[in-house]
């Protein structure tokens, strides 16, 4: 992999290796994340968790700690009778009332002159419960006379809209332990089965894992004399927390400032409001003094929202000739204690499930079921990984039972640029084939297959397998909030330096430096010329957030957009200033240029100080709003939700010791549709990044949860993949030069993380014989698969 | 109560004397007491290398430290790394091989590869590999950081030898 | 943050073992198990937070008389780097390069891993198949007294050993294996180091065409405290190493040993471990 380079002047950005504009910074440990953050006169909080997983509780006693030295604050649900339920679901009250419903449940907190004293104080609150049975998975939670999660609260009125005088409620309660329920339908699956010649249907299960971002999650509030709120966050979507925090404390939103420090990863973990920060809010305005949170990482591991587990049941089947028929899907979320976004994963499976290869008749149904369990949030891929954990396991065992070869199967049924899928799709450019042609090229990926084969009865006990898997995600953003746009602000200064303010978040991914790539791009400056300013909901213009996959096609546009409107004024002027019609002028190596030929006329800094100075006084300042050209889905979920669409292709290929049933991933060979590379360096680490994300996914990672107990709140036994153990990785782009896309380009965020388990799934049935229809693949699962000695998941039949 | 100690030792260069509580770590020391937040808290149980630092010569997990057991010691942080010429070169050599995303674990990564390299450990892949096996990242899947470091191994290696002629 | 009433910085073995005569002592060194344990609550601070790092006495390897002297406070990197440990105590120095990672290894002492005795523990192993001793130093009455115990008698279960609380681990001594004393030592784990092994092997032996003898079979993870397996042992000595016999040993190791369910692995998959990993060390030792 080569290094960034220095772009000649006057040569194009788009496609360079470009340095991370804040990397410099981040090197020299001088970057000041939310951890080190010092705000004057900051007090210092800490949350006490239930030590019960399921229970009523009785009383609890802050007398001790409120006592001791230190301790300015010490809050219960009774403190803040005007809190409000936070969450996708709104059944989740900060600051528990009348029970706990996990172990993570918030039942005080405490704001003292130290973290010591903060701590100090928890151990002094007396909390004493009544057990309640718990509720540790979705079977029992659908059990006929199973306790319920969320039951109507005690003086409760009649109709679903409580609002109980002095009883903190909105949610009304369930009849049943059901949070919420998809289904989708696309033709005829009854239809579809009738038609096809082999039928096949699987159980599969994914697991718990978490995000394990390295910073761990805080916040700091602090409310001014006037009552407005300053909030440090690392939210994901700011304007849109801004709105639901104003909503939290029935205040105007406008008296609320979001600022975002510097994040250390995102990954999706922070796209809703978790309890610590109202509480956080709830203390700061207690105290009059400002308030900082901040997890222990003990505490990230058992509080932290986790990524959806899924029990599904996949039900395909296809034609002798290799042609999909039918895919039907159930499944079963455990939603934990309080719904999340986990519980919302359906929206992008049943994308997957309808769309991930052409299949005319589809059928997806899925409940998310309360437990005492810990609840999952949004985490790169969203469902994603899920889903195509389950299609491309099947699309291996059709590929075999119809006599094609893995490859074959799949390119017959790859879409191809034009198509609309059946749930509305529209595949404007698609590269889907070039990716898997490509990736099964590269890695050689059918004679190994047929080799590793043929090696089933070596006696030597280290096996190889290589298998492919492939993805669909929304490459254009995803319209699901009435707004998918981003809006930009932009200025170029006397000296021809450009500052760039956008509402776009920089979670780790090089937004910034793309960004920044994209508006020097269209001004002909180079990329030491510009400076972004993301981070301040009162400066920057709105953004719906960073998720989806979306920044670099919706603010990149936004910006170029921005850009192209300074643009158009500078060359006006200069058209104006040297009689050269606009049409033959452009802007090049800081200068502007005749377009044909490339003689300078005026250096650009030269030009603006004159159009500055002069009696017409002008300065380049523009604005630009981007909306992506989708649609909403309508009430059956169907519709052109994003602006395009992205796939890759990644062949991985294993080594499976089955004496101890270790699974080594030696080499992942990718292929990408990115639309066009814009940033090269950028794009790459991403990819490489969400490959060993995905690796941990699939092999090291595991949440273990029991009976409502996560027993590995820990990095010593819960496994991220360290250096020693990453693949070798060939990555290759496939440039599709997306039409709407910014310089052609398309989303590529969660792409590289989604279909890595499964394709490492089918490699170690390449590898073994055996396919493995649960995750992860631990040694010790997969020797137990190895060996008899493993239940395949069983499909609930409570569900 | 907690008992204090008085400690004299040198932190990043410049010789430093403080009283800090017996049971205080290295990290919080560093953080709290002398304002350097170069060096991160990751998970205080000395599994993700965030907090590393070198002392006397050797790269170890701060968390871990007795701040009390710096006494008689050299400390160097992150921003000490940073600042010396071989750790201008290192940052460098991270920034053009795109080793840094969020950031977050890229302090503790640059003190253990100035270690490495100034042992003479970041000879090959292999050795690069092992050699930071106790500082995760979740952003970059290491593969830059990796390549980073041997570009900043043969540059201290040309330096070195072009110091020798 | 930790509530210390006392901390101690002795200068001297005796001053030490003064130290832990008179009142009630947390040792330690790198502190790379003291802080997290007690920080966790795992293990409760004494009143007294002693650091052993500045007694000269407890540093140092060397080798006398056939035994080599591996000092309380030497670290891990400094076994790994040493042409001593590597070339005469392989085993452990195998063992050594399994060892969490570059940082711990820089801060951790053979001391610390010895006294903390976890049944895990990565140098416990080998030094158990080594024959280690624990050398233990005490004032009781007035004048150092020196007590070797061997690592067999030393571990008495998890994180529980014979030393007494008021005396101090000041080396470990190894004495050399015979001339031609080779072994592997193998630990469970998908990571080089990092890992907390779900089994551990430690074999040596002395290699006679394919008959082993002198053999020394240990065990970590898979009982209370690291074992050594003397009907393994038996199994194997002066006998010729084939399919059967890797058949017998492995049978012979599973009733040595009492693994345990826990968050790393069952004790069902343990014992398949040991079974398909002590045929998998012996094929190497012997070179089958």
């Amino acid at each position: 992999m080569g290094a960034a380079e220095k772009p000649v002047p006057g040569d194009t950005l788009i496609g360079k290796r470009i340095a991370k504009l804040d990397a410099p910074d981040k090197a020299s440990g001088k970057t000041r994340y939310l951890h080190d953050l010092e705000v004057s006169g900051a007090l210092h909080a800490k949350i006490l968790r239930s030590t019960q997983v399921h229970a009523r509780i009785v009383s609890i006693d802050t007398r001790a700690a409120r006592a001791l030295p230190g301790v300015h604050a010490v809050i219960t649900a009774a403190d803040v009778p005007w809190q409000r339920p936070i969450g996708v679901g709104k059944d989740h009250l900060p600051l528990k009332t009348d029970r706990v419903r996990s172990l993570r449940d918030e039942i005080a907190a405490v704001a003292a002159d130290s973290e010591q004293i903060a701590e100090a104080a928890l151990k002094l609150i007396r909390v004493q419960y009544e057990p309640l049975p718990v509720v540790a998975t979705p079977e029992e939670a659908l059990a006929p006379g199973a306790p319920l999660i969320h039951p109507e609260p005690r003086g409760a009125g009649e109709g679903p809209q409580l609002k109980t005088a002095g009883l903190p409620v909105a949610f009304a309660g369930k009849p049943d332990n059901i949070a919420m329920t998809f289904a989708y339908e696309q033709g005829d699956v009854a239809k579809g089965e009738a038609e096809s010649d082999v039928v096949i249907e699987d159980v599969f299960r994914l697991h718990y894992v978490t995000h394990c971002c390295m910073g761990v999650s805080g916040v700091i509030a602090e409310f001014d004399p006037g009552g407005n709120l300053l909030l440090y966050s690392n939210t994901q979507v700011p304007f849109l927390h801004k709105r639901e925090f104003a909503e939290l404390l029935g205040i105007d939103p406008a008296r609320i400032r979001i600022i975002q420090p510097p994040i250390g990863g995102g990954f999706g973990s922070k796209l809703d409001i978790y309890p610590f920060e109202p509480i956080a809010i709830f203390l700061a305005k207690i105290t009059r003094r400002p308030v900082k949170l901040v997890f222990t990482r003990e505490e990230e591991f058992l509080a932290s929202p986790t990524r959806q587990p899924v029990l599904l049941k996949l039900r395909s089947g296809c034609r002798k000739d290799g042609t999909l028929t039918f895919r039907g899907v159930e499944t079963v979320h455990d939603n934990g204690a309080y719904t999340s976004w986990g519980a919302t994963t359906p929206f992008v499976m049943m994308q997957t499930i309808s769309s991930l290869y052409r299949v005319p008749h589809c059928k997806y149904f899925t409940k998310a079921v309360y437990t005492n369990n810990p609840y999952a949030g949004s985490f790169r891929g969203y469902g994603n990984l899920q889903a195509t954990f389950a299609v491309e396991a099947h699309m291996d065992k059709l590929a075999e039972a119809v006599g094609m070869d893995g490859l074959a199967f799949r390119l017959k049924n790859a879409q191809d640029p034009g198509e609309v899928t059946p749930q509305g799709m529209h595949f404007k450019t698609c590269g889907f084939k070039q990716c898997l042609s490509t990736a099964a090229a590269r890695s050689d990926f059918l004679r190994k297959q047929a080799e590793n084969r043929a090696r089933w009865s070596d006696p030597g006990p280290v096996k190889r397998g290589i298998g492919i898997a492939s993805m669909l995600h929304v490459g254009g953003g995803a319209k699901i909030y009435p707004s998918d746009g981003c809006g930009t602000i932009l200025k170029v200064d006397d000296f021809a330096h450009v500052t760039l303010i956008t509402g776009a978040s920089e979670i780790g991914q090089g937004s910034e430096t793309v960004l920044s790539q994209l508006v020097c791009e269209e001004l002909g400056l180079p990329m030491s010329a510009a400076t972004v300013v993301n981070n301040d909901t009162d400066i920057t213009p709105w953004d719906v957030g960073v998720h989806a996959s979306r920044t670099t096609f919706i603010a990149g546009n936004s910006a170029i957009g921005a850009a192209r409107k300074a643009k158009a004024k500078i060359l006006a002027a200069a058209a104006s200033k040297s009689g050269i019609p606009e049409d033959q002028l452009e802007l090049r190596g800081g200068c502007i240029v005749r377009k044909d030929g490339g003689e300078r006329l005026f250096e650009l800094g030269k030009f603006l100080r004159g159009l500055h100075f002069s009696d017409r006084a002008e300065l380049v300042m523009t604005t630009f709003y981007y909306e992506p050209p989708s649609k909403h889905q309508d009430k059956q979920f169907k519709g052109d939700v994003s602006a395009a669409y992205a796939w890759a292709t990644q062949v991985c290929e294993v080594e499976v010791d089955t004496q101890t049933g270790i699974v080594r991933l030696l080499k992942v060979t990718g292929a990408h549709d990115v639309g066009r590379v814009l940033n090269r360096l950028g794009i790459e680490g991403q990819i490489e990044g969400g490959i060993v994300m995905g690796q941990g996914y699939a092999l090291t990672e595991n949440l273990m949860v029991e009976a409502g107990v996560v027993r590995n709140p820990s990095f010593r036994d819960y496994k991220l993949v360290t250096a020693p153990e990453i693949p070798e990785m060939d990555v290759n782009f496939v440039e599709t030069m997306d039409g709407e896309g910014p310089q052609g380009a398309k989303g590529v965020g969660e792409a590289p993380a989604i279909c890595i388990a499964a394709a490492v799934a089918n490699a170690i049935h390449n590898a073994t014989g055996k396919r493995i229809t649960a995750l992860p693949f631990t040694p010790e699962n997969v020797y137990r698969a190895l060996h008899g000695a493993a239940e395949p998941p069983r499909w609930s039949a409570a569900a | 109560m907690s008992a204090n100690c008085d400690i004299a030792f040198t932190l990043n260069g410049v010789k430093r004397e403080l009283t800090v509580p017996a049971g205080m770590s290295a990290l919080e020391m560093l953080r709290e007491r002398l304002g350097l937040t170069g060096t991160k808290y990751g998970c205080g149980e000395g599994e993700c290398g965030a907090c590393t630092i070198l002392v006397d010569g050797a790269t170890l997990n701060s968390c871990l430290m007795f701040a009390a057991d710096c006494d008689g010691r050299e400390l160097v942080t992150v921003e000490g790394v940073a600042a010396s010429e071989p750790g201008e070169r290192l940052r460098s050599a991270f920034v053009a091989s795109g080793a840094v995303q969020c950031g977050f674990c890229t302090p503790g990564l640059m003190v253990q590869a100035a270690h490495l390299i100034e042992r003479h450990h970041a000879t090959d892949e292999a050795a690069i590999r092992r050699g930071i096996e106790g500082n995760l990242c979740r952003c970059t899947g290491y593969r830059k950081i990796i390549d980073a470091i041997a570009a900043a191994a043969v540059a201290a290696k040309e330096g070195a030898d072009h110091g020798r002629r | 943050m930790l509530p210390i009433q006392t901390y101690q910085v002795p200068k001297s073995l005796e001053e030490a073992a003064e130290i832990l005569r008179a009142s009630n002592v947390t040792l330690f060194a790198g502190g790379t198990d003291v802080m997290p344990q007690t920080r966790a609550g795992r293990v409760k601070l004494q009143p007294v937070l002693m650091n052993l790092r500045r007694v000269p006495e407890l540093r140092g390897i060397d080798e006398e008389g056939g035994v080599v002297r591996l000092g309380a406070l030497v670290t891990i990197t400094e076994m790994l780097e040493s042409a001593l440990v590597r070339d005469r105590l392989n085993l452990l120095w195998q063992s050594c390069d399994h060892f969490a990672s570059d940082q711990i290894r820089n801060a951790a002492t053979v001391g610390g891993n010895v006294c903390n005795a976890s049944p895990a523990g990565d140098t416990l192993v080998p030094l158990l198949a080594l024959n280690a001793r624990a050398v233990l130093a005490a004032k009781p009455n007035g004048a150092l007294q020196v007590r070797r115990v061997p690592l067999t008698e030393f571990f008495l279960g998890p994180g529980r050993t014979c030393r007494a609380p008021s005396e101090l681990l000041a080396a470990v001594e190894v004495p050399l294996p015979p001339a031609g004393f080779a072994g592997e030592f193998y630990k469970h784990g998908t990571r080089p180091g990092l890992d907390i092994s779900a089994i551990a092997i430690a074999l040596g032996a002395r290699r006679d065409g394919r008959v082993l003898r002198d053999v020394r079979v240990a065990f970590g993870s898979v009982a209370p405290t690291p074992v050594r397996a003397p009907r393994t042992e038996s199994t194997l000595e002066g006998r010729t190493v084939d399919a059967a016999l890797l058949e017998t040993a492995a049978r012979t190791a599973l009733e040595e040993v009492h693994p345990i369910s826990d968050v790393r692995a069952t004790d069902w998959y343990r014992r398949e471990l040991i079974r398909n990993m002590l045929k998998r060390v012996l094929t190497h030792v012997c070179q089958l």
